[in-house]
């Protein structure tokens, strides 16, 4: 039996009327408003890649926002990306169903600007809240001297130390008081080596892995007085001989004495990246880490899950004694995507999310720090030694924001595996580094922030 | 000689045509819309700078000479090769072992069939974090039993030296498809030539040499050819063990850049590094270098592959 063409045709037809259909569905951002939005008001797309408990605080100021908006209704969508990896904003970005608001690590603004990802927010008029804005997190929003972010939080490194296993050790803990000064490098490193502790040859715990959590190459570069890029040649300076000292003491040195195979271990039994342990088994809060280098974000960690841990705050270690210490600051932003079908509706929550109300919202909740200038004067909001960190802002470096960060941040990281792994000098290893960026950096030169 | 006959199409063909092509359209427009212009749009964009936004500008040939000195290249490159070297030949021989004990003679052979192919048809990404617990060197499963055994503990994904031999272990969790392809190729060796080397006084070892093994090289070169495509393309397990950040875990591509395999870096570079004609030009070479050792299997299969009845 033959068919007659013209149900061929039909049928046709409708596979297309399906597919088609099937195709444009996702990409709408308007519709009935959800439960707890105002009637009238437009759907607005926000998306985080964050998880909980950050995620639970930023519920709770998008739920605030909806209930007191009468024009824009944010639903939030937890998506999967990190750091530096947006495949998931570029891909719905360039098939035209992105967000209108989208949660972007600061330090990769200028970058994403540069991509042509995000929109330029002169036009909303962002530049009339610069002055409300931390100075080096408005500057971290810029590209070529436009805003394209909002800074919604920021924080900053500091050293904790647990007062317990120091004294069973026999140290006197009363040296690391931060009232001293910051401490020094050989200090943290006599201090630490009483600590480490082996059970048929694998550690238990380590007094101070000096590259676990926070241990990071601009973390050691900046502590040694180093600089990551000299505005006025337009290049990166990661071979600077302070940063390259800072990665032979710290990565080749420490981690070669305590061996980088055994360090490694350590770390993927009780510090892993993939999966993470919980955070109530973080090795710091169960007394597997005399050390670490972390930010004002373990301090909730430690009221929730180890409130009886005796520990410390101080500074960074510097190299000599009497130096000035030095930390780092980042933070994440909220940023409009090319494309936003409501941008307009998600400028008005940005507004309010980066802005005194749901930074107030945030601080709160998470124990991360604000980038809106009058927070940081409100005492209420930094109890205990949460204010610490406030301190540190006013010294804090920050990340360079270049339109090559996320490159940078990984050549810096491989030169810092080839420096623990004594595969390559640390001083060849960050010449490679300034190779491979600097070639990349110079058709955005010069960069106006 | 003779000519070729003519294709002529009769009334009936051409009516039939006709019938059938709204019938395929979707999948013809498919294709072309989703496979082919993706492609030559892609040869395209590897001769553009384009950061997957704006204008792409015209670039030349600097995508393909920039590779020639970027390090990271050749080093993904050597490892994806060193991975495809290693999890190829050790993916057929798990393959044709697990063959051999699906096709043994007993009542619950279908429970064992079973059991080896399911780990096949798990998400790799779900088995890729079960394997991280195996591997785990404090409490994994895998170094404890080597501990048992007096071998010391191994560092499997914290040791540059055993990550990608830990991810070509991996691997061999998905040998079941081509274990049940080897299956179906060891059920077409004719049994009168087994009963015939019985006769002889052949045993099992020799009958496996001679019989079954030189009657199943097609499907060995099969999987050969199929193994090494995909070996080339690994990404997935070295994504989820890294981690597939900056920012968040210690090491971007594991350590010593020993996971950044080359379909890693591609992704790096369209959508960390927003370069995507950088990443198309790598994707061109990737497909090159698969054609290449595709045909240099094929030439080296001459010498062994033996075809029934050629």
């Amino acid at each position: 039996m033959t068919l007659l063409p013209g149900r061929g045709i039909t049928a046709s037809l409708i596979a297309f009327l399906v597919v088609g259909a099937a195709c444009s569905t996702g990409g709408g951002t308007s519709g009935a408003p959800l439960p707890g939005c105002n009637s009238g008001t437009k759907q607005a797309l926000f998306w985080t890649s964050h998880t909980p408990p950050d995620t639970d605080s930023e519920k709770h100021i998008v739920d605030a926002f909806n209930k007191q908006s009468t024009t824009t209704c944010v639903k939030m969508v937890a998506v999967p990306g990190s750091e530096t990896d947006i495949a998931k904003l570029t891909t719905a970005v360039r098939g035209g169903t992105g967000p209108d608001v989208y949660e972007l690590d600061r330090f990769t603004v200028a970058e994403r600007a540069a991509a042509g990802v995000l929109e330029d927010l002169t036009p909303f008029g962002a530049p009339a809240l610069a002055s409300n804005y931390l100075d080096f997190a408005w500057k971290e929003a810029l590209f070529k001297g436009k805003p394209y972010a909002l800074p919604d939080d920021t924080d900053a490194r500091v050293l904790y130390y647990n007062k317990d296993m120091l004294t069973a050790a026999g140290v006197d803990v009363s040296q690391l008081d931060i009232s001293k000064g910051a401490p020094t490098v050989d200090m943290i490193r006599t201090m630490a080596t009483k600590l480490n502790k082996k059970v048929n040859g694998k550690y238990t715990v380590v007094g101070f892995d000096p590259r676990l959590n926070q241990g990071w190459h601009y973390t050691w570069g900046f502590a040694y007085g180093g600089s990551f890029f000299d505005a006025a040649s337009c290049k990166v300076t990661p071979d600077d001989p302070k940063i390259v000292q800072a990665f032979k003491t710290m990565f080749w040195d420490w981690a070669g004495q305590l061996g980088v195979n055994d360090l490694q271990t350590f770390e993927s039994t009780y510090a892993p990246d993939t999966p993470p342990l919980p955070t109530e088994q973080d090795a710091f809060l169960t007394g597997h880490l005399g050390f670490v280098v972390s930010g004002d974000w373990v301090l909730g960690w430690l009221s929730k899950y180890a409130p009886n841990l005796h520990y410390g705050i101080t500074y960074i270690p510097v190299p000599k004694q009497g130096d000035t210490p030095a930390t780092w600051a980042g933070g994440w932003s909220v940023v409009i995507p090319k494309g936003a079908k409501n941008s307009q509706g998600g400028w008005e929550f940005m507004k309010y999310f980066a802005g005194e109300q749901g930074q107030r919202v945030y601080t709160q909740e998470t124990q991360h720090m604000p980038t809106w200038k009058s927070l940081l004067t409100d005492t209420s909001l930094f109890p205990g030694d949460h204010k610490l960190f406030v301190q540190q802002l006013a010294v804090a470096h920050s990340r360079p924001a270049l339109p090559v960060g996320a490159l940078y941040w990984d050549q810096l990281t491989i030169a810092q595996s080839s420096s623990e792994h004594h595969s390559k000098d640390p001083a060849a290893a960050l010449k490679d580094v300034a190779t491979t960026v600097n070639a990349k950096l110079q058709p955005f030169c010069p960069i106006a922030t | 000689m003779i000519a070729a006959p003519r294709f002529r199409l009769s009334a009936d063909d051409r009516r039939n045509l006709r019938t059938a092509l709204p019938f395929i359209a979707p999948w013809i427009v498919g294709f072309f819309a989703f496979t082919l212009y993706p492609i030559v749009y892609s040869l395209y964009l590897s001769f553009t700078h384009y950061s997957g936004f704006g204008d792409a500008t015209p670039a030349g040939f600097e995508n393909y000479q920039h590779m020639v000195s970027d390090s990271l290249f050749w080093q993904s490159l050597g490892n994806t090769l060193y991975y495809t070297a290693l999890a190829v030949p050790v993916g057929v021989v798990v393959a044709i072992v697990l063959a051999l004990m699906m096709n043994q003679n007993v009542r619950e052979v279908a429970i064992y069939r079973a059991a080896f192919y399911v780990p096949s048809i798990l998400p790799l990404f779900a088995l890729t974090f079960i394997f991280i617990v195996l591997l785990n060197p404090g409490f994994g499963l895998v170094d404890y039993v080597l501990g048992l055994v007096g071998l010391p503990a191994v560092n499997w994904l914290g040791d540059a030296r055993w990550t990608k031999i830990s991810i070509v272990l991996l691997a061999q969790l998905g040998a079941g498809g081509p274990a049940l392809i080897f299956l179906a190729s060891l059920r077409a060796v004719p049994a009168e030539l087994y009963e015939a080397a019985r006769l002889e006084g052949a045993g099992p070892l020799r009958r496996f040499y001679k019989i079954t093994l030189p009657l199943i090289t097609p499907v060995i070169l099969f999987d050969l050819i199929y193994g090494t495509i995909l070996g080339v393309q690994i990404f997935t397990p070295a994504y989820v063990l890294a981690g597939g950040t900056s920012g968040g875990g210690a090491y971007t591509t594991g350590p010593e850049n020993s996971l950044l395999f080359y379909v890693f870096y591609l992704y790096k570079s369209a959508f960390q590094y927003s370069d995507m004609g950088y990443a198309a030009a790598l994707a061109w070479v990737l497909f090159v270098i698969s054609v290449v050792l595709s045909f240099a299997i094929l030439r080296w299969s001459r010498q062994w592959v033996h075809y029934e009845g050629a």
